[in-house]
């Protein structure tokens, strides 16, 4: 699929990844809410964590020297999280399944869970200067993070997390992103390809308008994409360059709490009729039900769901 | 070209360290406190249409509102007790289980740089407290309802429900978010429904001169 060869089916992401976690949840965010290296408090919410409304450490990023303090990699628990998550990855399961390793918070997340949306958006066109030193200490961190965690977990895949779109379109301009933010995103990419690491891009949002930069920089998944996004123009146009990792209508009835089975199968023949058939396709069906994201909670729909999927995914 | 007109091209461009001084020289020249006022919310709307239609982005659309707010100080003390610009208090927050606040600050921005005076209630706020917020605050006209998840979309029903059933009168009701829809908007009686902030503050002075 990387390379445009064509798959005998388009997989499913609840199948296809040993997710491990554990990691950035020491270096970056606690998936359980509190505090993280960095003295940012987080909220446990059904759909993930996010830093507590109205409290920043700093509101200009003139000031980020005097309030982030970066951690000593050695002391965050790497290697013991890789432990505790391979324990019985076998490997034999290791033929069988991709390793996928998470890192969040990406570069614009974390200057925003340090100083808020607001102060982070007027920042990028204020103060881009500030903006430069920063970013590039933060890549600092997160590469030496980075290799940390291919260094203990051997991933096929490393799944960074950044945020930088709203469902309209981009948080900034695609200019501003290209500007300030792609130059150390990009050491991040090169830092796991050089590897020989699958970099896969998590992007919420209608971001279709740097997916060019992504493919560009060596990004060869792109995950969580949304519908609003052309998914179709995006799947023909890089074919064989970049796989498409999402399709589900996350806004629509299929992801409300408690849709009906009939409208989990009628959104997910959908998703193999518009998309599955390119080739470079990997469905990630966004099922919420009481406790959160299904994908993480568990959800008695999912049985049905896979069992369509596995009716209709076939190339 | 007049002050007042150089006021207007810099709080559109978002120039905020400019915005105080051109207000005091379009002052200084003769305009009148609520012309240079108007004149800025003119702006705003402007800067909010190009918003809408994707010509800035956010970034571009905080720093007009940072600008206006800057020419807004200056002008607060010529103003104090003229409410004849004023479109009312708006109440506004994120609803209950929801901690998202991004989305609805830029909605505040915008709506207060359209006129109102806004009473920001925060986030994960309780059905109940809507009705006390409008019943503690003066002259509401409208109360902005935020929801980003589709999780949350049945608690904004029942902020919009809570609030249409406590029978207070005087005031209409805005929702918003990355998954409500006009269609949701409709079912839910909600008085409006906006796609984004930019669109919020024109559709809630709408709202409010229908009143």
């Amino acid at each position: 699929m990387l390379n445009g060869g064509k798959p005998e089916f388009a997989p499913l992401l609840y199948e296809l990844y040993k997710v491990c976690m554990l990691a950035t949840n020491n270096t970056d965010q606690p998936w359980q809410g509190g505090k993280d290296p960095f003295g940012v408090n987080w909220i446990a919410t059904a759909e993930g964590v996010i830093p507590e409304s109205g409290k920043i450490l700093f509101d200009d990023i003139a000031d980020w020297k005097k309030y982030v303090k970066f951690p000593d990699v050695d002391s965050l628990g790497i290697e013991q999280m890789a432990q505790i998550e391979l324990a019985d990855f076998t490997d034999g399961k290791r033929k069988e399944q991709p390793v996928a390793v998470f890192n969040a918070c990406g570069l614009f997340e974390r200057m925003a869970a340090f100083m808020g949306f607001e102060n982070t958006l007027c920042a990028l066109i204020e103060d881009p200067d500030s903006c430069h030193e920063f970013f590039a200490a933060m890549a600092d961190y997160k590469i030496a993070c980075i290799n940390r965690y291919i260094d203990a977990y051997k991933p096929d895949v490393i799944i960074y997390f950044d945020d930088l779109a709203t469902a309209r379109g981009m948080f900034m301009s695609p200019k501003t992103y290209r500007e300030v933010i792609k130059p150390y995103h990009k050491r991040i990419v090169e830092a796991v390809t050089s590897r020989g690491v699958i970099f896969n891009q998590h992007t919420c949002g209608k971001c279709e308008d740097i997916i060019e930069d992504y493919v560009e920089m060596g990004i060869k998944i792109w995950d969580a994409a949304q519908v609003c996004n052309d998914l179709e123009g995006i799947l023909t146009k890089y074919h064989g360059r970049l796989i498409v990792e999402g399709g589900w209508d996350t806004s629509g009835p299929a992801s409300y709490i408690g849709a009906p089975v009939e409208v989990i199968i009628e959104e997910t023949k959908r998703c193999a009729e518009q998309y599955g058939k390119k080739g470079n396709f990997i469905l990630f069906p966004v099922l919420m039900n009481e406790k959160g994201h299904a994908f993480m909670t568990g959800d008695e729909r999912i049985p049905a769901l896979i069992m369509t999927w596995n009716q209709v995914n076939k190339l | 070209m007049a002050k007042i007109e150089e006021v207007k091209a810099m709080v559109e461009a978002g120039k905020a360290k400019l915005v105080p001084g051109l207000v005091q020289e379009a002052l200084d020249e003769g305009s009148a406190a609520k012309d240079i006022l108007q004149a800025m919310v003119g702006s705003m709307g402007v800067v909010g249409d190009k918003f809408s239609t994707g010509e800035i982005f956010v970034p571009e659309m905080l720093m007009a509102a940072k600008a206006m707010a800057k020419g807004v100080d200056v002008l607060k003390p010529l103003m104090a007790g003229d409410t004849s610009n004023s479109l009312g208090t708006c109440i506004i927050g994120t609803v209950a289980g929801d901690l998202h606040d991004i989305g609805k600050n830029l909605v505040s921005m915008m709506i207060e740089s359209a006129g109102f005076t806004v009473v920001d209630l925060g986030v994960d706020v309780p059905h109940e407290k809507w009705v006390e917020a409008i019943k503690e605050n003066q002259n509401v006209t409208l109360v902005a309802c935020s929801g980003l998840l589709t999780t949350t979309m049945p608690a904004l029903k029942e902020a919009v429900q809570t609030v249409k059933a406590s029978g207070l009168t005087g005031f209409k009701v805005l929702v918003g978010g990355a998954p409500v829809t006009q269609q949701f908007a409709d079912e839910i009686n909600a008085d409006g429904f906006a796609p984004d902030a930019g669109s919020a503050a024109v559709k809630a002075a709408e709202l409010v001169k229908s009143l």
